[in-house]
This record gives structure tokens, sequence and C-alpha cells, in this order.
């Protein structure tokens, strides 16, 4: 114990404790002896105050200056070791502390922003590549055919496929209506349906006299179909009999709030801690990092959310093994591209 | 569109470097009654405090009224405008309601306090909820439930929009919280939100709008209307489930040929007519009184010497005092607190009721060794020089358990056993009480609320306040006319019997 009090001495903050505690002492002993000399009534009132007064002015100082900066600085560099992002603070340990931590921002955030264009950039090219009058020709094609052949099935499910392909890669735009979001999910989960027949159901809902509002806020665009998808592929797919899946709309007068749910497996509680952990640690390289193991879209589904809109808004899981679980988005209820807070990732 | 009243965002908190909530959620809306179950009390504390206070976080945001009154960053906001009911009353109890409501109010701003004007102030809130309590009374005379009734009505003219009910359900009979959902819901149509935090999700069936599962300090999920029934999370609680199912088995056949091993005759205060009861060999009965008043008298008449009602008690057919006999054990509520003395060793309070059965036990070692030699299997060595702080709370209940146990009392009377503890403990206790009456030991359990008492008992005794009595057999508990936790599983007992 002691040998780590030593080892102590090593830091800055240490040393201005001490340095603190023993100004402290001398003070506190002042303010005694003064308060003796004036209760002896050899010294005036303003004796006695004077070193109190101090005191209470330099604890001011010292906690409202030095300690709580201090104790920000010193929160954010241990969230940042922790994996979290480095924010900025009011009030650095040294000018050049505050070019470090901008410096490394920079560094840190230029891979994200270059993986969102990045992933804009993938639209376009297949947008390029694949040249999609080309693929949507060919669907029609496809189609003309089946309902010769009286496919109904089949001209139905190449209709859908068209829509689903016309909605993800020609329209590049980040925000969309709730409205077009919904109706991707929906032809989505069309498509699935013909995989997976009447062993899953889906139901939305929402209040009534809220929906003509909802429909108009804004949202990042393909954020609820990843997630329906997972919640089928990792949710209801591996469930026996039928599942429902739901999406929930709620809105407040400031937040938008989206809930996915499903009455699937489920996952168990470490696996829930760390989806959550991942959420929470907003890491665009954790993500990538873990591409290869799965679970990317949800990681990357809140990423888009912090990037557009800030930290406050993004998403939750909750989960209870063999129960089902709800992702739940909290997102501005905006209705303009304009509120958006960062609009710099356009 | 609805308000927001409360919202906790990702929340991380650590309090003395323990991390005590981890990625909680949760959000409350105008009106809403939200309810909440601890599934296990890890993180329940800091949770309360963070509701009033806004401590510094680690991660996270909380809203109030849809404003950021605290994030990660530094709190905006030192207190939330949260009522907090519990089972320690926040009132003054030296001060009469109205002072109690208006004057200790933050922004209470009279010279001169009018009582007259106070007490006219008061009537209007009193009338709407039909409740009739005197503005001039002292909080130290109101009844349970006409306290909880005052700081309910504090928050309200206090403009708090945010209540939370934490626990209350064992501390009110079920008349009185029937009436209180009635408050309760009223002023939710008003759009004040409520959280109802309580042991089993039962509870929060008849009165709640949504329901959130706490576990290990996270919201595990959060259950709708439609999905709050208990068939829905048998997973959550499979293992207590197991336990009850597997008691309800042992116990088919109730055994009406066990000896009676002890008869009590009560006279509650105000009541001609005597409350009789006997108990059997090795049998758990639960006594529930419908009338607050009369359960403390029981209570009290058990606990303490000084009580003031006429009783007599009949052990193996000998008339017996209930206080200062070995034969009759006590557990009061909150026993991992109140049952220990905590400047003590583990082995010290363990071996503290055996002065009567065996002299020189602080002094002869060899009789502490033959303890510790007995129990080797159950706790471990160190833990027997331990001092009780540095118990966790599984050991002390091991530890008031175990200490009746070597009392080897012919009946034990245990006053709300489940009273105050989460899921994982309540479990524990559970198998505690079997172990009791597997030794031959008789329990009698007084509740206010049945809860889990009801799981593990033999035999029910309902009282009203007219003295009047019903008695349920452990296959009659399907019938039960409320709903009690574990209903479905007396039901499917009762159908296979």
């Amino acid at each position: 114990m002691m040998i780590k009090k030593f080892k102590d001495i090593n830091y800055i903050s240490y040393r201005i404790t001490v340095i603190w505690f023993v100004i402290l002492i001398l003070l506190v002993f002042w303010s005694v002896y003064s308060f003796t000399a004036f209760y002896n009534e050899v010294v005036p009132f303003v004796f006695f105050a004077a070193p109190v007064i101090f005191l209470i002015v330099l604890n001011t100082i010292f906690v409202g200056w030095i300690r709580k900066p201090f104790k920000e600085t010193e929160k954010m560099t241990q969230r940042f070791l922790d994996g979290y992002e480095l924010t900025e603070t009011e009030v650095y340990l040294t000018p050049a502390m505050e070019a470090e931590v901008k410096k490394i921002n920079n560094i840190l955030n230029d891979p994200k922003m270059f993986d969102l264009n990045k992933r804009q950039a993938q639209y376009l090219a297949l947008q390029n590549q694949i040249n999609p009058h080309f693929l949507y020709n060919t669907l029609e094609s496809i189609r003309s055919e089946a309902l010769i052949a009286s496919l109904d099935s089949v001209a139905e499910m190449t209709e859908a496929l068209a829509i689903f392909f016309r909605y993800t890669i020609s329209k590049v735009e980040n925000l969309v209506s709730v409205e077009e979001e919904l109706e991707n999910c929906k032809t989505y989960f069309g498509i699935q349906k013909y995989r997976f027949g009447n062993r899953i159901h889906l139901e939305i809902e929402y209040e009534e006299e809220e929906w003509q509002d909802i429909c108009q806020y804004r949202v990042p665009k393909l954020t609820l179909q990843p997630i329906l998808e997972n919640s089928i592929i990792h949710g209801t797919e591996l469930k026996l009999g039928t599942s429902t899946l739901k999406i929930q709309f709620q809105c407040t007068e400031k937040r938008l709030i989206i809930r996915v749910s499903d009455d699937g497996v489920g996952m168990s509680e470490e696996k829930l801690w760390k989806l959550n952990k991942k959420l929470r640690m907003n890491g665009a390289q954790e993500a990538y990092q873990n591409e290869s193991k799965g679970g990317i879209a949800l990681v990357n589904v809140n990423n888009r959310i912090h990037l557009l809109f800030g930290e406050e808004y993004g998403m939750h899981v909750y989960s209870i093994e063999g129960v089902g679980t709800d992702v739940e988005l909290s997102i501005p209820a905006i209705i303009s591209d304009k509120e958006v807070a960062n609009r710099g990732v356009f | 569109m609805r308000k927001e009243i409360f919202r906790m965002e990702r929340i991380t908190y650590i309090s003395q470097e323990v991390m005590k909530l981890e990625d909680f959620n949760l959000n409350i809306y105008e009106g809403e009654i939200l309810g909440f179950v601890p599934v296990t009390s890890y993180g329940m504390r800091d949770f309360l405090n963070l509701l009033k206070e806004n401590l510094s976080l680690y991660d996270g945001y909380v809203y109030y009224n849809e404003v950021l009154v605290n994030s990660w960053k530094s709190p905006l906001v030192p207190t939330n405008r949260i009522t907090v009911i519990q089972h320690t009353s926040s009132l003054v109890e030296q001060l009469t309601v109205a002072d109690n409501i208006f004057v200790l109010r933050k922004k209470f701003q009279g010279e001169y306090i009018r009582p007259r004007s106070l007490q006219e102030q008061l009537e209007p809130f009193l009338q709407e909820i039909q409740i009739k309590i005197s503005a001039n009374a002292y909080v130290s005379k109101l009844s349970v439930f006409e306290r909880i009734v005052v700081e309910l009505l504090k928050g309200i003219i206090s403009g708090h929009k945010l209540i939370v009910l934490h626990e209350i359900e064992s501390l009110l009979t079920s008349n009185e919280l029937n009436e209180l959902y009635g408050i309760i819901r009223y002023y939710a149509k008003n759009g004040t939100a409520f959280l109802y935090i309580c042991s089993h999700l039962e509870e929060t069936i008849t009165l709640c709008d949504r329901a959130a599962l706490f576990v290990n300090g996270r919201v595990e999920k959060v259950l709708q209307a439609e999905d709050m029934q208990v068939e829905n999370i048998l997973t959550v609680f499979w293992d207590y489930a197991s336990l009850v199912r597997g008691h309800l088995k042992e116990h088919k056949e109730y055994k009406q040929s066990k000896q009676v091993v002890c008869e009590m005759r009560y006279e509650f205060q105000n009541i001609e007519a005597p409350f009789r009861f006997e108990v059997r060999y090795a049998e758990c009965l639960v006594i529930q009184c419908l009338d607050n008043d009369m359960y403390y008298q029981l209570r009290n008449t058990v606990v303490r010497d000084d009580a003031k009602n006429e009783y007599s008690i009949v052990l193996n057919q000998k008339k017996v005092e209930l206080h200062g006999n070995s034969n009759i054990g006590v557990i009061q509520e909150f026993a991992s607190k109140t049952m220990l003395f905590p400047e003590m060793t583990y082995m010290d309070n363990l071996c503290f009721n055996l002065g009567s059965r065996m002299s020189g036990v602080w002094l002869k070692r060899n009789i502490q060794n033959s303890i510790r030699l007995e129990f080797k299997d159950e706790i471990e060595e160190e833990v027997f020089d331990k001092s009780i702080s540095d118990l966790t709370e599984k050991q002390r209940y091991q530890l008031v358990y175990t200490k009746i146990l070597l009392q080897k009392p012919k009946v034990l009377f245990c006053i709300q056993p489940f009273q105050g503890a989460d899921m994982d403990h309540r479990m524990y206790i559970w198998t505690l009480l079997e172990k009791l009456m597997k030794k031959g030991i008789s329990i009698v359990i007084l509740a206010v609320n049945l809860g889990d008492t009801l799981s593990i008992a033999d035999r029910f005794i309902r009282v009203d306040d007219k003295n009047q009595q019903y008695e349920f057999f452990s296959d009659e508990f399907a019938s039960m006319p409320s709903v009690v936790p574990w209903q479905y599983l007396y039901e499917q007992y009762k159908n296979e019997s």
C-alpha cells in the first residue's frame, strides 16, 4: 500500500493534491489560531474572519476551476481507454493537450467518415456496375414470362425484388421518410414470406392520430430493413413454429421511437451485454474489426444515427433468451433534412 | 402525441469503482403506470438514487420532461422533481399532514402559517380521491396507508410529474392496495406518471401499462401490456417456478393427521371474538390480516414483549410464554438487517440463541468447533470468523436461518420473510424455510400481502377486519379471490390433483 502511494508521486495530480492538502492544513491551523486569539480578545474579528474567508474562496476556486475540469479530463481519458470516442472538454490541462485531442479526433474520425462515404460509394459502384435499368428490365422480363406461364407467385416475387432494388440502389440520399422506409420493410418482408410462408407474420402498430405526423418524419435510409432482417435471421428463423414480428411507432414532442420486436429465440444475458456494449462504444472501428463475426447491421445503423443526429440518440437492444428481442431506436422527430444536427456528413 | 416524462438513455453508473448500472435504458410517458420488476437487486439502490439526484454518470443521458438534466459530461440540474414512496417515510412525523404537504415545500414562502387555510387548500385534493384524512393529524398517528396517500398527495401538490412506489405491496393489505390502485389510476388519467416497483410480475398486471424487467443493473426487457403474462417469460422465473412446483408435488396431500404442536388464542383490540389457530407438526401456516391495524397488533405481540393484547399459547399441551421461550423462534421482517448484531462475528451471532440450550457455549471451544464441523458443507470455514459487515446478503440470510436451526424451536414465527429481498434471495429464503420444515419445525408466517409466502404454505388463514376467518389448503390456492404469484402453478396443481 505504501509502495503504491509512493509511486503515485510520479503523477502531477498527486503532487497538486499534496500541495493543496498542505495549504489546507496551514489555513486550518491559521483559522484555529486566529479564532483562539479572537476568543481571548487579543485580535479583532477581522483577523479571525480573514483566514476563514480565504479558506472558503480558495476552496471554491480549487473545486470549480481546477478539480472539476481535471476530473472531466480524467473521465474523458478513461472513457477513451475503455473504447469510447475522444470527446472535447471545456477546459484542457495544457494548450498542447487540446491540440493533441483535436489531432487524435481528426485521425479517428477520418476513417469513419471515409467508411460512411465508402458505403455510399458502394451503392454508387453497385449502381454503375450493374446498370440498374438493365437489372430492372431483366426483372420485368422475368415477371412477364412468369405471368404468361401463369406463375403468379414468381411474378409477384420478381416485382417485389425489383421494388426492393430500386429503393436500395437507385435512391442514394441519407434520409428518407418513415413511410418510404416502412414500404421498403414491407417489400422485404414480402420477399421473405415466400421463403417462410405462414411461419412469420408482420404487425405494424401506431396511434391512429399520430400516423400522419409519423409518416413524414425523416429517418436514415435503410434503418429498419436491416433490423427486420436481423430479427428474422437471428430471432425467428431459429424458432420452431410461427413467429410474429412487430414494428411499433411512438412519437413524443422531440423524439420518434421505433421498436422492432420479435418473439423468437432471444439471446443470452452475456450476448445481450456484449451487443449493447458494442452499440454503446460507438466504435466504427469496432464494427469493421468484427465485420467477419457478424452483427454488423445493428452497429452500422447505430453509428449512422449517432453521426447524423448526435450521441444522445441511438439504438438499444432488449432481449431474454427464449422470449424474444426488441430493438429500440430513438431518433429526433424531424420533418426536414435541414434540422439534422450534423449536416456535414451529407 | 405522448409526452415523455422521464428517460434514462444508455446509463452507465459507477459508484466506488464498481459498475452498478450498465446500458440502463428506461422511459416513462405522461399518464403511464410503468411496472418495474427487479429480478436481482444489484444496482437497485443506485437506480433509486439516480432517479432523485443527478449524480455524475460514466455514460448516458437523463431527461426529465423531455429536457436534458444529466449527462455523462456533467449534471445540469442537481435533483429531479420525483417522489419516491417506500417503506421508510419521507414525512416529518412530528408535523401535521398539512404542514408536511404545504409548509415543507421548496417554494413555500408564507411567513405566517394558517392551519385553517392549509386545511381548506388540502380539502379539494382529498375530496377528489375520496379519502378522509384530517389535515391537522400528526403524521406519527397515521396508518401506513394514510402515510402513503399523504406522500403521494405531497408529490402531486408539489407538481412532481413522476411518482415512484417502491415495494409498497408488502406494506398494504389487499383492500388498501385496491384503494391505492384507484388513486394511482385517477392521477395517471390526469397526466402523472408512476413507476411501480414490485417483486412479482403478477402484481403489475392489474395496474400497469408496461413492465420492465431489471436484471443485474440493466433493463433486459420491457413487456407491453399484451405480453405481461408470467407464462410469456417463464425462462426468467424458471428456477423459482421449479422450486414451487417441486414443493407442491411433495405436499400433495396435506397431512391433517399430523399432530397439533401449537395452539394460539389472540384478542384483537375492539373485537370481541378471539382469533384462534393451531399449527401442526412441520407445517407452514400463513396468516394474512386484511386489516393493517390488526396485522400490526399481531406482529407487535410476536416481536415485542410489551404489547397490550391478551393472548395465550399452548405448546405441546403446555401453556407457555411467547417471549423468552427457546421453543418459539421469531424472525422479523428485513431479517438480514434486523436479526443480526453487526459488531459481532458470524460465529458469535450463530451461537447467540444457544445460551439457553447449553451452558458455556462462549467459553468451550469444542462446542464452537462442533458447530463448524456440523455446517462445514454449507458454510465456508473462513466465513465463521467474518464480521457481519463483510458478509454478503445471502450469507446474512443463511446466518439468520442457521441460527434458528441451531436453536431448534418447535414453532417459528416469521414476519414477512421475503420482504425487501430480490428473486435470488427470495429463492434462497424459500429453500431455508423448507429446510427448517424438514427438520420438524412448524412455521407461522404473518403477512399483509401474500407474495411468495403462499408458494411455501401448506395452509393459509385469511382474517378480515371483523375477525372472520377463511381457511384455504394448498389445493385451494388456485381459487384465491385475488391475483397471487404462481397462480398458474396452483391451477396446474389443482388440475393434476
